[in-house]
């Protein structure tokens, strides 16, 4: 059990190591420069890999939130906390270079006109939410289901705010910026896959990481209550 | 289970009828929101603008929250919370008679407010008052769930009442953006026919759905 716990740190540690330079590399040295946006094309390598880790992180949250409220075991809802916790810091990743990239392709800092960052905006308020709840419950089982039930929630809020904003957008604001468009060439996809499984690979190490550190404080805790000579 | 989320919706009112706490709060602060965004907005809120359409939903959307501050206040200062969880009545029908209610105070709110923001702004010209009643009734249903949600999540956090607008803010963007479209179409503005407002009927679906499964957790023990 042991080494399986030194191997889901050891493995991402490794990958990410080697695919996000590789990222980088690739994105300035081999792909060719975008016909239409140029330069400021490249951080495409980033932020949109940042984004679907995002989501992923936001995903995984929600499903050991419902896995907590199946099984009842402390694990799945430290996996859920951890997992919004890893989804909430790319999110901020995501609306600090989304803004990067729209300034330099389209002149604005922000598009209300596009829809995936609006939706995301949504999302990543959404569940900025979730620490305020969870940190004004009391530690214990109320909070843990809490918890999981709002983390869950997400998941039908994610479709409906994609429904809703195309709803509102495509009659409201015409959409300035379609994302179609010819099919990309396979080393700006071949990029953006290494770029897409760099930062996966880096948020599994964040989060394995979290969770060791968060068992390793939970059992320094119950040492400590055995050391006191009281219950463990 | 159905007759028992009756039953709960049915003491909230007769609550309400006595102490007046929710109503007629939600009332006043409906009109001085409507006076503020009004006013924010420089006043260019006239006959058949989108401005006076989406400072309804803004005001509503805000009085709602207002009124669910309330929603199991009293069953938690005289402790007839323990007693209902105890009961043996289905959990959902807890939060169903709690969202039941919390929709019945809105449609009253809105019984008043809507016809005095139509005669503020709309003297000739307004929208076709059919798809606005629908939107606001079937938004109302929505706002209610998940309202009713987010507050029974929120009971017995230590900083409920600032918490809680910050739970269901964010839950009810989608049916604000959905509620101002049909009301753009009310205007008899090209925004889709039918759409918003089967967005607004899925949303409650989903809503449902969720709440539904998830209702036994919502309590606490």
């Amino acid at each position: 059990m042991r080494s399986l716990g030194r191997l889901s740190t050891t493995i991402p540690l490794v990958l990410s190591t080697i695919l996000i330079p590789l990222t980088v590399a690739l994105a300035f040295w081999w792909t060719p420069e975008d016909f239409d946006q140029g330069l400021s094309q490249k951080i495409f390598y980033f932020h949109v890999p940042i984004a679907l880790t995002s989501y992923v992180a936001f995903a995984f949250g929600a499903f050991s939130a419902a896995m907590y409220l199946w099984k009842r075991t402390e694990v799945w809802d430290l996996r859920s906390y951890v997992g919004v916790h890893s989804g909430t810091i790319w999110g901020t990743l995501v609306l600090l270079t989304g803004p990067i990239w729209a300034k330099a392709s389209w002149g604005v800092w922000w598009n209300w006109g596009d829809r995936q960052i609006n939706v995301f905006l949504i999302l990543f308020l959404y569940y900025c939410a979730y620490f305020m709840l969870r940190f004004s419950l009391d530690e214990g089982e109320r909070r843990r289901s809490a918890s999981a039930v709002f983390a869950l929630l997400g998941i039908g809020l994610i479709p409906l705010s994609f429904l809703a904003v195309r709803i509102a957008q495509t009659l409201i604001h015409p959409v300035v910026f379609s994302t179609g468009g010819a099919a990309m060439p396979n080393s700006f996809l071949l990029t953006f896959l290494v770029g897409f499984a760099g930062m996966l690979s880096l948020m599994v190490l964040l989060i394995s990481t979290e969770m060791r550190g968060k068992r390793t404080a939970a059992r320094v805790l119950q040492l400590q209550r055995v050391a006191r000579g009281e219950d463990a | 289970m159905i007759p028992a989320a009756l039953a709960i919706a049915r003491v909230k009112f007769v609550l309400e009828l006595r102490r007046r706490e929710v109503i007629f709060a939600m009332l006043l602060f409906i009109a001085a929101t409507i006076v503020i965004v009004h006013f924010a907005l420089s006043g260019d809120t006239g006959a058949g603008s989108r401005a006076a359409a989406g400072m309804l939903w803004a005001a509503v959307v805000f009085t709602a929250v207002l009124g669910l501050l309330r929603t199991f206040a009293a069953e938690q200062e005289e402790g007839a919370l323990d007693a209902l969880l105890l009961a043996p009545i289905d959990r959902a029908a807890i939060w169903i008679g709690a969202a039941l209610a919390q929709f019945g105070f809105l449609v009253v709110v809105e019984v008043v407010a809507v016809p005095v923001w139509w005669v503020l702004f709309f003297q000739a010209g307004g929208p076709s008052i059919g798809t606005v009643v629908v939107a606001l009734l079937l938004a109302n249903i929505g706002i209610a769930l998940v309202g009713t949600l987010a507050a029974a999540l929120a009971l017995g956090a230590r900083t409920r009442d600032v918490l809680l607008p910050v739970l269901v803010l964010p839950l009810v963007i989608p049916i604000v953006l959905a509620g101002v479209t049909a009301t753009y179409g009310a205007f008899g503005e090209e925004v889709g026919g039918l759409r918003p407002l089967g967005f607004l009927a899925l949303y409650d679906l989903v809503f449902v759905a969720l709440a539904w499964g998830t209702s036994e957790h919502l309590l606490g023990d």
